[in-house]
């Protein structure tokens, strides 16, 4: 097994030698994770970029650990000379999350960011223009963190349908025009 | 006013016309879009009705809403519904437009299209197929020629109860008043 | 001039609107037969126009827009005028005049100018972007047709479309035959004009949405349109007469037209869009160059 990750494996000894704080982990074949603290993320992310060949970040993504108050964010980056893909992954704290913006090293992250910054409120700081992308003129939670209640912000900000529930109207129109029984069916609740 | 425009509704010969020649914008919205194309190519022919694409709304009689609106996509279909000229339809595609389809609980799409322009036909089913789409047409066909479809004439009646529930969900109203 | 003249000069735009809409239905019928569909009936252009004239129109964006539908049909019926219709028993001639070829080379540019300045003040970019191509356009196929006009006024000594008819009395004397080149450089221009597929660059739906009438709706709209098969009939008139030897009844006309209406259709059929430099690069190079060897064969 071990003889078959040889790559993977002298990857995680080189960085450790540089940065003995980051936990590497090797996944299994062709893919590596690395635990990183958020102080230092862009000189760790430019030296992934510069000495071990991970030139292309693929994207970030971000995930809202609710219970631990913190948010994770994810980089894939793709190293096109060994055929590796590596997940920084980074712990901020939920309610002051702020991290270095990626942008001087790679453009295209400002579009990722800006999604993030909007959907989670991360702060990126060093970002050029941290507006809207998606959303025009949102002025509640940000709306893919956890404690954002989707079905309440929907119940009082539109109005469903009367019979939407059991669509018992259309059952009821389609029985009456072709003389059919309505079948009584086991409520869920 | 009223009189004028019941008049210009119960036009016979205007009614002929505006049943044989609906263009249609070209404005895809949602996923319904995809099922344009077949409608308008050899397969199901939609031209033989009259029914052909436009590319801009001031040409325009029918808006096809394919989809999903969401609240972003909702301010511009607003802007083009308002800048269509006068005798113009409405055509809801697709179960979202009816009751949200299967977006029912997303924050960011509206659930109910006719509480923000009126709509004429609905033609249920997600999507529904281009015969689906050929009968609609001929449904509002029909309407047409009977003087029914007079959604543009409900908008322009009941614009402050339309305006209020657009306002409801565009938080930042920052469109030009047109007047038709 | 006569009553009964007056009578054709007031009645002559409807018919040549009603013929020209109604061969470009007949063209929707075609393409759509070759695509394999069933396609809409040949009055259905005549349907739109009657619901376009029925729909209210509430758009304004200054004076010239409201008059570029107007001055552009103004200037197709005034073209209209100047061709000779029918030269036979009961002739329509209208207002010709000696050298009238050359007021209609210029007259016929009147109605797009027209159109050019009402959309460009609809301060749409789509209209912008249309109206320079459209503009563009015509720079390319003015060129040969001019040199196509000059071979046939130098060759018959005379700047008149009846004396050029005139010439043509047998189907062997016509200019078809008798001076192929000039008929080439012509119908080359003609594609250009007729604004059929490959040179569709100006109204391009899918790039400029419709470019120069993408604010023009209703009423307005109905104007154009009306003037665009007019405008066809016009065209296809002019080109009868001074290559196919002209018509003597109104069936003669609508045959020989809807003969040339053809060949800008089904070459639109099977070819899709140029853009403006290869439109330009077209014009420019072989009808051009086939146009300047017949000018030298007619001036040797």
């Amino acid at each position: 097994m071990d003889s078959k990750l040889i790559k993977e494996q002298e990857i995680k000894r080189n960085i450790n030698n540089a940065f003995r704080s980051a936990e590497v982990t090797v996944v299994r074949r062709r893919r590596i994770s690395v635990r990183f603290r958020a102080g230092i993320l862009p000189a760790f992310i430019s030296y992934l970029k510069e000495y071990m060949g991970f030139v292309h970040l693929v994207m970030i993504s971000c995930v809202d650990w609710l219970e631990d108050n913190q948010f994770e964010l994810v980089y894939h980056l793709w190293s096109y000379e060994e055929h590796i893909h590596a997940m920084i992954k980074i712990r901020l704290d939920r309610d002051n999350a702020q991290i270095k913006s990626l942008s001087s090293l790679w453009p295209h992250a400002e579009t990722y960011e800006r999604e993030i910054h909007e959907m989670f409120g991360v702060d990126f700081e060093g970002h050029p223009g941290l507006t809207d992308l998606i959303l025009e003129d949102w002025s509640d939670l940000p709306p893919m963190r956890r404690d954002f209640d989707t079905r309440a912000f929907v119940a009082e900000t539109f109005e469903w349908r009367k019979g939407r529930e059991d669509a018992q109207d259309v059952r009821q129109t389609i029985s009456a025009r072709y003389g059919e029984t309505i079948p009584e069916f086991k409520k869920d609740k | 006013m009223n009189d004028d425009l019941d008049r210009q509704n119960n036009n016979i010969i205007a009614n002929w016309a505006r049943k044989h020649s609906l263009w249609v914008l070209a404005y895809g919205t949602g996923c319904g879009a995809i099922e344009v194309p077949p409608t308008m190519t050899s397969r199901y022919d939609a031209e033989r009705f009259g029914i052909t694409g436009m590319a801009t709304p001031r040409q325009a009689d029918v808006l096809l809403i394919t989809g999903y609106l969401a609240i972003k996509t909702l301010k511009r279909v607003i802007r083009t519904y308002e800048q269509m000229q006068a005798p113009k339809y409405v055509i809801g595609f697709g179960s979202c437009t009816i009751n949200g389809g299967m977006y029912w609980d997303s924050y960011n799409t509206i659930k109910r299209l006719d509480d923000y322009i009126p709509v004429d036909i609905f033609i249920n089913g997600c999507m529904p197929r281009p015969e689906g789409v050929i009968d609609g047409f001929i449904k509002l066909q029909e309407r047409i020629a009977r003087g029914q479809a007079k959604g543009w004439q409900h908008y322009q009646e009941n614009l402050d109860w339309y305006r209020a529930n657009q306002k409801k969900v565009i938080k930042n109203w920052t469109m030009p008043d047109y007047n038709w | 001039m006569s009553p009964m003249n007056i009578i054709w000069m007031i009645a002559m735009p409807f018919i040549g609107a009603a013929i020209g809409l109604l061969y470009i239905g007949i063209s929707r019928n075609i393409t759509a037969r070759v695509q394999n569909r069933f396609g809409p009936p040949p009055y259905q252009n005549i349907i739109d126009i009657i619901k376009l004239y029925s729909k209210k129109t509430a758009i304004t964006h200054g004076v010239m827009f409201h008059l570029g539908p107007v001055l552009a049909i103004t200037g197709t019926i005034s073209t209209l005028m100047f061709v000779p219709i029918l030269t036979g028993n009961y002739p329509i001639y209208l207002f010709s005049f000696q050298g009238d070829l050359i007021l209609l080379m210029y007259i016929m540019v009147f109605g797009c100018l027209a159109m050019a300045l009402g959309a460009g003040q609809s301060g749409n970019p789509n209209s912008a972007i249309g109206v320079s191509r459209g503009l563009t356009q015509m720079f390319g196929y003015e060129v040969p047709f001019v040199i196509a006009l000059i071979i046939l006024m130098v060759r018959f000594d005379t700047s008149s479309v009846l004396d050029i008819i005139k010439a043509q009395d047998t189907v062997a004397h016509w200019n078809i035959f008798r001076s192929p080149f000039s008929f080439i450089a012509a119908i080359a221009a003609f594609l250009g004009m007729m604004g059929n597929k490959p040179f569709d660059i100006v109204f391009a739906p899918a790039e400029i949405s419709s470019g120069p009438p993408s604010e023009y709706g209703g009423k307005y709209l109905a104007l154009m349109q009306t003037n665009r098969g007019l405008f066809a009939f016009v065209k296809l008139v002019l080109y009868t007469d001074l290559f196919l030897g002209g018509a003597g009844d109104f069936i003669t006309l609508i045959l020989k037209t809807f003969a040339l209406f053809l060949i800008p259709l089904f070459i639109g059929i099977v070819n899709p869009r140029f853009r403006t430099e290869q439109a330009m690069t077209f014009f420019w190079k072989w009808p051009t160059a086939i146009g300047v060897v017949g000018l030298v064969l007619v001036l040797l």
